[in-house]
């Protein structure tokens, strides 16, 4: 262990006196984080909080690649590994020498991004340190291990540069670190499932933002650990010291085993159904301050309206919600809630409206309408509007945000749901000249299927304001 | 500063090595005693990097039995390389690591290590000391080279061609340096392509040739075995047969190399004069003449036909 230390340490020294390296290793990073905080996130800082993740994790990603997978086939190209191969260490020490010193010299990098973030950019200290320092030590460890295999299998550095290019961009560009994955095609975000930086991007977002824990993110965690693990057992028993030895064919099938917790993790996060939506939920916080505990389960106190999350929402669903049908069918048409399990975005619970529409005698149609009034919350004057997220069978619904004044316009938007999870938002601007202190105030949202007969159902889900 | 100082610190038996079809080694054997500065003398290519590498425990052997201070290079590395000190043929450091850092930092991986002080003072190094490897000069990176494979304070040193690409003065003060060695009785082997540093330092030398050990002994002992007299080195205005040459009065045998004639003679004035005598009545003439006492190369041209820097 010592000799790994002592190395370690020699490194860093090594990384202080070159000025290109410095220049990578702390200046680049900055130069992500003034570029995503100052122009992607327009120095809001709500959305700096949610692309820290992102470039947290782009420079992860650079250390483990650039700085340590091709330093390592630098190292052995260049000879020098052959000097500490006389000496009585072992492959083991040198890539614990490697792996040590890349995460000493990440540690003040993201301290660096921390206080840049908050000091520049007014982010919010929406995570605990700890539980940052947990995430950063996972994610090097993860991507060290990336960059390790990598080294490991690369004869060359011509080679090693074109495996950590496909790696690198096919992560950079897919995985939420720089086009968040919301805005991905459905396909891609699909794909993103198997890369090992949608799971530190997301936990991060999900942490920062949406205000979970890492527990909530052990899977996502466990497989960079593995990955991490298994990176540091290839490249241990594929160390080379000499560039004339070329690794066996066996060598690089065995490399290719790397990829399996990556392709048990994707496969296990698209068979979990609401990977999009929980994605999408968290970018639509982005713009909206997390909640802390108590304040999400009132529907009029706070940005929140309704997550379903409350234990007695039961009881509180026969208060506030109302079914109403078509009064020239005679009540023929049935409409009901429930409360089911998971909602959206990861949460627990979610509101079910469903039943059946009967059509009016005489007409081939017939509707069923849920309403849910409720006062305006304070703040209105920041607020632009109301969003929620939905799902359902692919039938026509409708909802309409009724302002207690009959004299402003009703916004109505007209949508067709489908079995994923999706954000949909209704602006309206009047909420900001609205008085919140009013009793009579009161505002109403109303969804509405109507259309042939036939059953339906639409799942909501996480009604705020924004 | 040797426990067996009786007995063989190296021994090598048979050894062969392949690298695909080409036959690095085909079956050396040799020993080296305690204390003794032990030399492998051969053209590029002959197989003394293969050779030392394998004692290091940095190559596998095809086959044969090697031995090291009593060990097995290839199952005891760790234990060995406690015991021995080596330097490449090319030490390549981290650019921007100071002198007195990479002793100590190779130092530091050893259970025994010698003072990094006495070290900077014996090799020249002390007002380098600060000086970032990728600023050494040539002479100053081999003398670090050689520094560093003495950190552990070996019993055994490997140096492999130690003054390859020095000009003649750096290639004295390594010499200083490997004699100091003997004087420590520090078992020595070193690798090399040059007669004179062999014939200087060695106090036993192999010659090897395509992975074979064709002469071993000391360098008198090699010159006297091959007793063919004065080395007579001449070159012609035309051509001639070295057969006609070696006809010639008190002339034991004659090569050509490169255009060059060596003739191996005793008494030397008696073939000089026949040889002056023979050109004359050829219509030739003497452009260049060197008499000398046989040297180690007289040794390897008598047994390859080549020069030792001939490829």
């Amino acid at each position: 262990m010592m000799p790994s230390i002592r190395i370690a340490l020699m490194s860093i020294k090594l990384v202080m006196r070159t000025k290109v390296a410095l220049f990578f290793t702390f200046l680049f990073p900055l130069i992500f984080l003034f570029v995503y905080s100052g122009i992607f996130a327009r120095g809001n800082p709500e959305a700096v909080v949610y692309m820290f993740g992102p470039v947290v994790t782009l420079n992860i990603m650079g250390s483990g690649f650039f700085g340590l997978g091709l330093q390592s086939v630098m190292q052995r190209e260049r000879g020098s590994l052959r000097r500490y191969r006389l000496a009585p260490i072992g492959p083991g020490s040198m890539v614990l020498s490697s792996l040590l010193a890349n995460y000493l010299l990440e540690l003040p990098t993201i301290g660096l991004l921390l206080f840049c973030a908050m000091g520049f950019f007014h982010m919010p200290l929406q995570i605990n340190l700890l539980t940052l320092l947990i995430l950063v030590t996972v994610g090097t460890f993860a991507f060290a291990g990336f960059g390790l295999t990598i080294a490991s299998v690369a004869n060359t550095m011509q080679e090693a540069q074109v495996y950590n290019n496909v790696a690198w961009f096919t992560l950079l560009f897919l995985s939420g670190v720089t086009v968040p994955l919301p805005m991905l095609p459905q396909w891609i975000q699909r794909f993103a499932a198997f890369l090992p930086a949608t799971y530190m991007v997301t936990s991060f977002q999900a942490i920062m933002v949406g205000g979970q824990s890492l527990f909530d993110h052990r899977a996502e965690l466990l497989v960079l650990i593995l990955s991490g693990t298994s990176g540091l057992l290839f490249a241990w028993k594929l160390f080379r010291w000499e560039k004339e030895e070329k690794i066996s064919t066996r060598g690089k099938l065995l490399s290719i085993t790397f990829i399996v917790p990556f392709l048990v993790m994707g496969i296990w996060m698209n068979e979990r159904g609401n990977l999009a939506a929980t994605w999408r939920g968290t970018f639509s916080l982005m713009s909206h301050p997390h909640l802390g505990p108590g304040q999400h389960d009132s529907p009029v106190d706070g940005i929140m309206l309704n997550d379903f999350e409350s234990a007695d929402e039961p009881e509180v669903l026969l208060k506030t919600w109302q079914v109403s049908t078509g009064a020239n069918a005679g009540g023929r048409s049935l409409g009901e809630f429930e409360v089911i399990t998971p909602g959206a975005a990861g949460t627990g619970h979610a509101l079910r409206f469903k039943g059946f529409v009967e059509s009016t005698p005489g007409f081939d149609r017939g509707f069923v309408t849920a309403r849910y009034p409720f006062t305006l919350p304070d703040g209105a004057p920041s607020l632009r509007g109301i969003q929620f997220e939905v799902r359902g069978d692919t039938r026509l619904f409708q909802v309409k945000f009724m302002p207690s004044d009959p004299t402003l316009p009703t916004p109505t938007l007209t949508f067709i749901p489908d079995s994923e999870w999706q954000g949909v938002r209704l602006p309206a601007a009047w909420i900001a000249t609205s008085n919140p202190s009013s009793h009579k105030n009161v505002l109403v949202l109303e969804f509405r299927v109507e259309g042939p007969p036939g059953a339906f159902q639409l799942d909501i889900d996480e009604i705020r304001f924004y | 500063m040797s426990n067996e100082a009786n007995s063989a610190v190296v021994r090598v038996e048979g050894l062969r090595k392949s690298y695909g079809d080409l036959a690095a080694l085909r079956g050396i054997t040799f020993e080296i005693k305690a204390g003794e500065v032990f030399g492998l003398l051969g053209p590029n290519g002959a197989g003394k990097t293969t050779t030392i590498e394998i004692l290091e425990g940095l190559r596998q052997p095809d086959g044969g039995v090697v031995t090291v201070c009593g060990m097995n290079p290839g199952r005891e590395q760790a234990a060995l390389k406690e015991r021995i000190g080596a330097q490449l043929q090319a030490t390549v450091l981290p650019d921007k690591i100071r002198v007195e850092e990479a002793l100590a930092l190779f130092a530091s991986f050893y259970r025994e290590s010698a003072s990094i002080e006495i070290l900077l003072e014996q090799f020249g190094l002390a007002e380098k000391r600060r000086t970032f490897f990728e600023k050494l000069s040539g002479g100053q990176k081999q003398r670090l080279a050689l520094a560093l494979a003495m950190v552990n304070n070996p019993e055994l040193v490997l140096l492999d061609e130690p003054t390859v690409g020095l000009d003649a003065q750096l290639r004295r003060d390594i010499y200083a340096l490997i004699e100091r060695f003997r004087e420590e009785r520090r078992t020595t082997l070193l690798t090399t392509h040059y007669i004179e540093e062999a014939e200087r330092l060695c106090d036993r030398v192999a010659i090897i040739d395509h992975g074979q050990v064709i002469a071993l002994g000391t360098p008198r002992e090699l010159v006297l075995r091959s007793g063919k007299g004065t080395r007579i080195e001449v070159s012609l205005a035309k051509p001639v047969s070295p057969d006609r040459l070696k006809q010639l009065d008190a002339v034991s045998d004659c090569l050509e190399v490169d255009g060059r004639y060596i003739l191996h003679a005793q008494p030397t004035a008696l073939a000089v004069a026949a040889l002056v005598r023979f050109l004359e009545a050829e219509g030739n003439a003497l452009l260049d003449l060197h008499i000398a006492q046989p040297t180690l190369e007289d040794v390897f041209v008598e047994m390859t036909g080549r020069r030792m820097d001939d490829q």
